[in-house]
């Protein structure tokens, strides 16, 4: 497939996934709309269980089968809906296209092949390159990720946490994918080692001009590597917008209530104010806006029905009743 | 200042391993005040989780001294150990996999109150959990389920209240809220402080976490490899780290705001190996600072202003 040059790398519409379980759906991502342009990153935000990592997976039609299913919406990637490709297609696709760096570096490699095998590996099946080759070009990439090249012989065990994530980084880079995308890829590492991680993750997405999809709970990674930022809650966008719009100006009850339970690191006596309840469980979400049962700011037609996403601005949606018939903010 | 509870000197924690002795807790001395906390940071393999095990005799020390209300628990033989315990307890990092799945929430809380023989009546011990439970925000209505059909931070609230059952004075918390969502964190971390604030009981709170350390602890100790590298006040810590490991960890904290965002220390390279540790500063390495004389010697632990321990050789005392 041609790389083509379009202007959005990635648009999501309308994309649904659920699980079945024990007779039992589970509804994991609930219209989903997403666009990360070119050269962008986009973060999306949420808490566990809500829907991040099932979109991610869905983007690389890479939901887990059978009891996965994508029941509607359009994925596409450089225009071409991913939904759609057949499995040929979408074997070129990822890897070359998309590359994900997953969470858990210790397990997201293969422990009895060398770290260079298993970035040639991606090189030979999409660039076709000869072995020869491969491995020349993996220690290239190794070197961009800031691991002697020396090392590509080397196995897995040889290396430590932050190194591993970085061999993972540069396997996913090998292709130069459009698209990256990091789901949690700093969580399991130590602070001074996260730091390393995202500045090169900076380096590198300015120098390739890549777009990237980074999914995160961490507020504070968000400012650090994203230009846009999607808020998500039970399987549905609630708030989207720039950095500014969303850190400055957000507009949402359950954004408020996400920066309200983070300790200030400035004022160490602030007291907490956690967002009472518990996240909805994907089985049986509540009626209307799925955040009323938490909500400080309830009204009757929360309870009822399921708010729509307004546009504020050029770059702001929210998606709540306090703004049925206002761009004033109420928090 | 008063009395401390718990005085640690001189704690050490060695492993042998294949390739020689690992130092995981090498030479640790600090004090905690009773109704106080005090935070433990740094990064995975520093010793922190070890520390506190060891404090708890869970681990054996390999030599020190841990002086627990005036008495020298490493002394203790193993029946006095247990009478002890119940004075000392601890809370686990993952909810998920620290609870027997086959004990229900009231059998889970009632098993310290039945083995150290505190309560010996069975109808007196339920009220006592059920009074628990009432405690950590726990509905009564969960009494006989199971842990797998609660979330993280209900999980968390029977860890704690476990913990609380036999009216310890002084619990160790190693990482109790990191697998948890941040609302869910939040919602601990407040049940904590208010635990702490109505029973008077002493924290020793290791964490990686930052700004969730600063936000709960009177004091913080930071560990590199097994060393005890900087001890201060929170507030004083924050405003003016003096270890250069502690100056780029702070700084390495992703901050959740996009205005007023310092710059950065990256430190170049990763941790040393704790296995038969040459006795030179084990940070100089990755040190912007370091000089010959990191290289040749260890640097000890020195009150450098009130209250501020720092073992670095570049920091001064001050007058």
């Amino acid at each position: 497939m041609e790389k083509e040059n379009v202007k959005n790398t990635l648009e999501v519409k309308d994309l649904v996934v659920q699980y079945v379980s024990d007779n039992e759906i589970v509804h994991a991502v609930n219209g989903i709309n997403m666009t990360i342009g070119e050269g962008k990153t986009l973060g999306l935000v949420g808490e566990t269980g809500a829907g991040k990592t099932t979109t991610a997976m869905s983007i690389l039609n890479l939901v887990a089968q059978p009891q996965g299913k994508i029941v509607s919406g359009e994925i596409l990637l450089n225009g071409k809906d991913v939904l759609k490709m057949n499995h040929h297609d979408l074997r070129l696709m990822r890897g070359d296209q998309v590359a994900m760096i997953f969470q858990d570096p210790m397990t997201s490699l293969n422990p009895i092949k060398s770290v260079g095998e298993q970035i040639a590996e991606g090189l030979r099946i999409h660039q076709k390159l000869d072995k020869k080759d491969a491995m020349k070009r993996a220690a290239e990439v190794l070197e961009l990720v800031g691991i002697p090249g020396s090392r590509a012989v080397e196995f897995p065990h040889q290396f430590s946490g932050g190194m591993k994530q970085r061999v993972v980084i540069a396997m996913a880079l090998a292709c130069r994918p459009n698209l990256l995308i990091a789901d949690e890829a700093t969580t399991a590492l130590d602070v001074t080692i996260q730091a390393q991680i995202l500045q090169l993750i900076n380096e590198l997405k300015k120098k390739y001009n890549m777009s990237m999809l980074i999914i995160t709970h961490d507020l504070g990674i968000v400012a650090e590597v994203c230009d846009e930022v999607s808020i998500i809650y039970a399987g549905v966008v609630i708030e989207h917008g720039n950095l500014e719009d969303i850190f400055d100006h957000y507009y949402h009850p359950y954004t408020k209530g996400l920066f309200d339970s983070l300790p200030d690191i400035e004022n160490r006596s602030a007291q907490l104010k956690p967002i009472k309840g518990l996240t909805p469980d994907p089985t049986n979400l509540p009626s209307g806006c799925p955040f009323h049962p938490r909500c400080e700011y309830c009204m009757e037609i929360c309870k009822e029905t399921r708010p729509k996403m307004r546009q504020l601005n050029d770059t702001h949606f929210v998606r709540c009743h306090l703004y049925d018939d206002t761009d004033e903010r109420k928090l | 200042m008063a009395k401390p509870l718990l005085e640690v000197r001189h704690l050490k924690k060695f492993f042998n391993v294949a390739a020689g002795t690992l130092h995981a807790v090498d030479d640790v001395t600090f004090t905690i005040e009773p109704g106080k906390t005090l935070g433990v940071v740094g990064e995975s393999g520093c010793g922190k989780s070890t520390t506190g095990r060891a404090i708890l005799r869970l681990l054996e020390p390999t030599s020190g001294e841990v002086i627990f209300d005036g008495v020298d628990v490493l002394k203790l033989n193993k029946k006095e150990m247990r009478k002890k315990r119940q004075e000392m307890q601890l809370i686990f990092q993952d909810p998920f996999s620290s609870l027997n799945p086959r004990m229900t929430v009231s059998e889970t809380i009632e098993e310290p109150l039945k083995l150290s023989g505190m309560i010996p009546d069975k109808d007196q011990r339920f009220t006592r959990v059920l009074e628990l439970m009432d405690r950590v925000g726990l509905a009564e209505r969960l009494v006989n389920t199971y842990p797998h059909e609660l979330d993280g931070g209900r999980r968390q609230r029977i860890g704690i209240a476990r913990a609380l059952a036999t009216r310890p004075k002084f619990i160790v918390c190693d990482e109790p809220v990191s697998a948890l969502d941040v609302s869910i964190q939040a919602q601990i971390l407040n049940l904590m402080k208010q635990i702490q604030q109505d029973m008077g009981v002493t924290y020793m709170f290791i964490t990686h976490d930052l700004s969730v350390v600063n936000h709960f602890s009177d004091d913080i100790a930071v560990m590199y490899l097994g060393r005890l590298v900087e001890k201060a006040p929170s507030e004083e810590l924050f405003r003016r780290p003096l270890h250069p490991y502690t100056e780029a960890l702070l700084s390495a904290i992703p901050l959740p705001r996009i205005h007023n965002r310092p710059e950065r220390i990256i430190l170049k390279g990763e941790l040393s190996s704790p296995i038969n540790p040459k006795p030179i500063c084990r940070f100089a390495n990755r040190c912007p600072y370091a000089t010959d004389i990191c290289r040749q010697e260890e640097p000890q632990l020195t009150e450098v202003a009130p209250n501020h321990f720092v073992a670095c050789h570049h920091v001064k005392k001050q007058a």
